[in-house]
């Protein structure tokens, strides 16, 4: 058997529980302001197409909010499994941080979600709207607490040295440190782009087999409409984060690029496509579109830039890892973009319902957003390597003294039921989609547990109590 | 003002809440490995379905408390617990979701049940051997671990491990007793008779071998005789006032659940002068441990707040779904 190494295994670890839960937050943060603005509108034309679309959407982000919970849970475990270094440098700044974001979390859990799944025939509409717009609200106060705590270990600030360990000095530059404002809204509008592309996606498959007509077009109309604004601004605050990377983690950036020269020809190819040389720090093989380099990063047709050649070596990430997570996000952003202008085209001649290959592209878009979160995560978090706080702690020396063979034990365990969870989750949303909107009780069935939306009287099959007796 | 003292008894504050609450509803979930009747299984269930979803929040409270207030015990205890720390968030995950998959079908409930019963069982259980590492004393190599993952498995720690199932099982019995239909408040009674003086067997026959084990224990324990004592005494007297009330027909109904809550409570209470001062046994105490005074300044503050409209929506909860659990559930 070969040397195991609990560097690799930590780091995988974490890297396993953190992408799996991340993909329910984001689902459920985008999802919550689209149910917000849903009920919004029935509440003011009284359509009841909204309503509809209500009720349809809140039991999938029921069961996202559930899953979310449950690996969020992990969460606050796996510092210690993986990093007890890093959690005893670091639990004196972030610590109080995610402590904050989890009382707001499960506050807005415990007080209002249940409302808004329950609470339908139990307050007035107000209240459930309401309820709904805190839900909505609180998710994205959370995902301030938690963006600002991972920004921390990006671009650290607030802090002072004192006998090895850290202090904080000034929690508003902890708070909000340098790259927090930008990395905040950059996470956010990922998840209302995800939820756009998802809605989009499911009503999409709605339209073309001619199922669910007036839900899916008010779906599709909305999904779209927010894609096209949403975007917009994406494109807007990524170039911030663009910046932002420049001026405090060069590396990442130039990772993201794929260029090892101190200063790049000129003019600079747009890089696409590299079969990295690490060790040699070269490039085997490089392709890219000419002249786009120097457009798009420095705003002229013959600008240059830096390559990772300035960076230290033994300060450098993995270039292979940083370049294609950062190529998908970005791929998938610009076919996102490319999407929403030809919705606009299409809404404009009125054909947005019934251009079957744009439906059929919508469609294999569905988990576009996901996918592309997880590339922007893989990039923020393998570029900051191998710092796991930004010149501040390398993550091989965060790494808790556990060893090897227990860390594998449980990363199997973990893998094993992290796949029922999203085994579970997939059968039931698509369940779910399978049976439409029309397939729904009249009204909303008054309970008590918060994680409702996995309940059978609600995703479609026969409650066994109606067997009983 | 002592900072660390006011976040180590937050840290105490969530951690007993966490017990208290968390710990009825694992300890029903773990009973229906003990009941063949499936109605009964499904009143059981129903009887903790509306409140137990938030039960869990205390633990996460305790953890990041831990984090950000003891950030050297954090990374040394998490690492020591290592295995049962795993067993216990995969448990209570497998638990969660199988709370919402047995309604599924018919035929697959019962295996979802047993999923639940597991999970419950298996995350009591390894919150138990927790506890025994923690009196037997944690290994410490400077700010690191200094044992084995597999240190938790010394027969002590199962001891340990059974003696918390014991407990959330009588926290449970009371709960189904107080909550119940008739049936289910025959099969609470039955082993409301016996639970509470097996665990009460079991804490005290924990409670010696430590005693001969450990000798920053004993020591601690006459630091503290006084009020040691105290809990002693109401954590003994419960156990037989529990069983006695299950045998007579005019007792109140609460008097079962509110003497298992007091029993618990008296336990947590033992156990945190136990181990008071240290955070981490017997190697740190809490004043060593603890993170700059920055940090307790700004957790405390979100904690005084928050703390208490997180107690104002449990009590709204539990008063939501107050008395007997319908016949047909919550559904």
């Amino acid at each position: 058997m070969p040397e195991l190494d609990p560097l690799i295994l930590a780091r995988i670890q974490f890297a396993f529980t953190v992408s799996f839960h991340i993909i329910f937050p984001t689902i459920s943060i985008g999802l919550a302001l689209f149910l917000a603005i849903v009920e919004g509108l029935w509440l003011k034309t009284g359509n009841l197409v909204y309503r509809q679309i209500y009720r349809f959407w809140l039991n999938i982000f029921a069961m996202s909010f559930g899953i979310g919970v449950v690996t969020g849970v992990v969460m606050s475990f796996e510092f210690g499994l993986t990093f007890a270094k890093f959690a005893q440098l670091a639990g004196p700044v972030i610590g109080p941080l995610i402590g904050y974001e989890a009382l707001t979390a499960f506050f807005l859990e415990a007080g209002f979600l249940g409302i808004m799944l329950f609470g339908e025939t139990r307050v007035g509409p107000k209240l459930h709207f309401f309820a709904t717009c805190m839900v909505a609200l609180g998710s994205t106060i959370s995902a301030a607490w938690i963006m600002s705590a991972n920004s921390w270990m990006q671009t650290p600030d607030g802090v002072a040295w004192d006998h090895g360990r850290l202090i904080v000095t000034d929690w508003w530059k902890v708070v909000g440190n340098p790259s927090w404002p930008v990395r905040l809204p950059h996470m956010l509008l990922a998840a209302y782009l995800t939820a756009a592309f998802f809605v989009s996606g499911v009503s999409s498959w709605y339209l073309l087999r001619g199922r669910e007509i007036a839900f899916a077009r008010r779906t599709l109309s909305l999904g779209m409409g927010a894609s096209c604004i949403v975007i917009a601004a994406q494109v807007f605050v990524g170039d911030h984060v663009g910046s932002t990377m420049v001026r405090y983690q060069p590396a990442k950036l130039q990772a993201a690029e794929g260029w090892w020269d101190i200063r790049t020809p000129s003019p600079t190819p747009y890089l696409w496509v590299i079969v990295p040389d690490q060790a040699g720090q070269r490039n085997r093989f490089q392709m890219g579109i000419p002249y786009f380099g120097s457009i798009w990063l420095t705003r002229s047709l013959t600008g240059t830039i830096g390559g990772l050649r300035n960076t230290p070596v033994d300060q450098q990430p993995n270039v292979l890892l940083v370049f294609y997570s950062f190529k998908i996000m970005l791929a998938l952003g610009m076919t996102m973009f490319t999407l929403a202008v030809i919705s606009l085209w299409l809404r404009w001649h009125g054909r947005l319902y019934s251009a079957r290959w744009f439906l059929r592209v919508l469609v294999v878009m569905t988990p576009a957003g996901v996918v592309a979160t997880l590339g922007g995560w893989y990039t923020a978090e393998i570029g900051r390597q191998p710092f796991v706080i930004t010149g501040m702690m390398r993550t091989a020396d965060a790494v808790s003294p556990v060893p090897a063979a227990t860390l594998l034990s449980t990363l199997i365990a973990l893998a094993c039921v992290y796949t029922v969870f999203i085994l579970a989750f997939l059968i039931f949303t698509l369940r779910l989609i399978r049976r439409g909107p029309a397939g729904l009780p009249a009204h909303a069935l008054p309970s008590g547990s918060l994680k409702r939306g996995l309940r059978p009287e609600i995703a479609g099959v026969q409650p066994y109590l109606a067997g009983e007796e | 003002m002592d900072l660390p003292l006011l976040s180590a008894l937050f840290l105490w504050f969530a951690l007993t809440m966490y017990v208290l609450l968390d710990g009825f509803d694992l300890g029903v979930g773990a009973l229906l490995l003990a009941q063949r009747d499936q109605r009964v299984r499904d009143r059981m269930v129903d009887a903790i379905a509306p409140t137990w979803d938030g039960n869990e929040t205390w633990l996460i409270m305790a953890a990041l408390t831990l984090l950000a207030g003891f950030p050297r015990a954090y990374g040394i205890l998490i690492p020591a617990f290592y295995i049962p720390v795993v067993l216990m968030l995969l448990s209570l995950g497998l638990r969660g979701v199988s709370f919402e998959f047995r309604h599924n079908s018919v035929t697959s409930r019962r295996r979802w049940d047993i999923v639940f019963a597991g999970g419950s069982l298996v995350a009591a259980l390894a919150q138990g051997l927790v506890v025994g590492g923690l009196l037997h004393g944690v290994d410490t190599d400077l700010d690191s671990f200094g044992g084995s993952p597999l240190d938790t498995f010394r027969p002590f720690c199962l001891l340990t491990g059974l003696a918390v199932v014991a407990g959330y099982a009588t926290l449970g019995v009371g709960w189904l007793h107080l909550k119940g239909d008739d049936a289910t408040r025959a099969f609470a009674r039955r082993h409301q008779r016996w639970l509470p003086l097996l665990f009460l067997g079991l804490a005290i026959i924990t409670g010696l071998i430590a005693a001969s084990m450990q000798p920053n224990l004993t020591a601690s324990w006459r630091n503290h005789r006084i009020a040691l004592s105290l809990c002693l005494l109401a954590f003994t007297a419960c156990a037989p006032g529990i069983a006695w009330s299950a045998g007579r027909d005019d007792a109140d109904d609460r008097i079962g659940f509110g003497l298992a809550l007091a029993m618990m409570l008296s336990g947590m209470l033992a156990l945190g002068l136990s181990f008071f001062p240290n955070v981490v046994p017997f190697r740190l105490t809490l004043w060593q441990a603890a993170s700059g005074a920055s940090t307790h300044e700004f957790l405390l503050i979100g904690a005084l707040v928050t703390t208490p409209v997180v107690l104002t929506y449990s009590a709204f909860a539990y008063r939501v779904f107050r008395g007997r659990t319908p016949a047909e559930g919550w559904y």
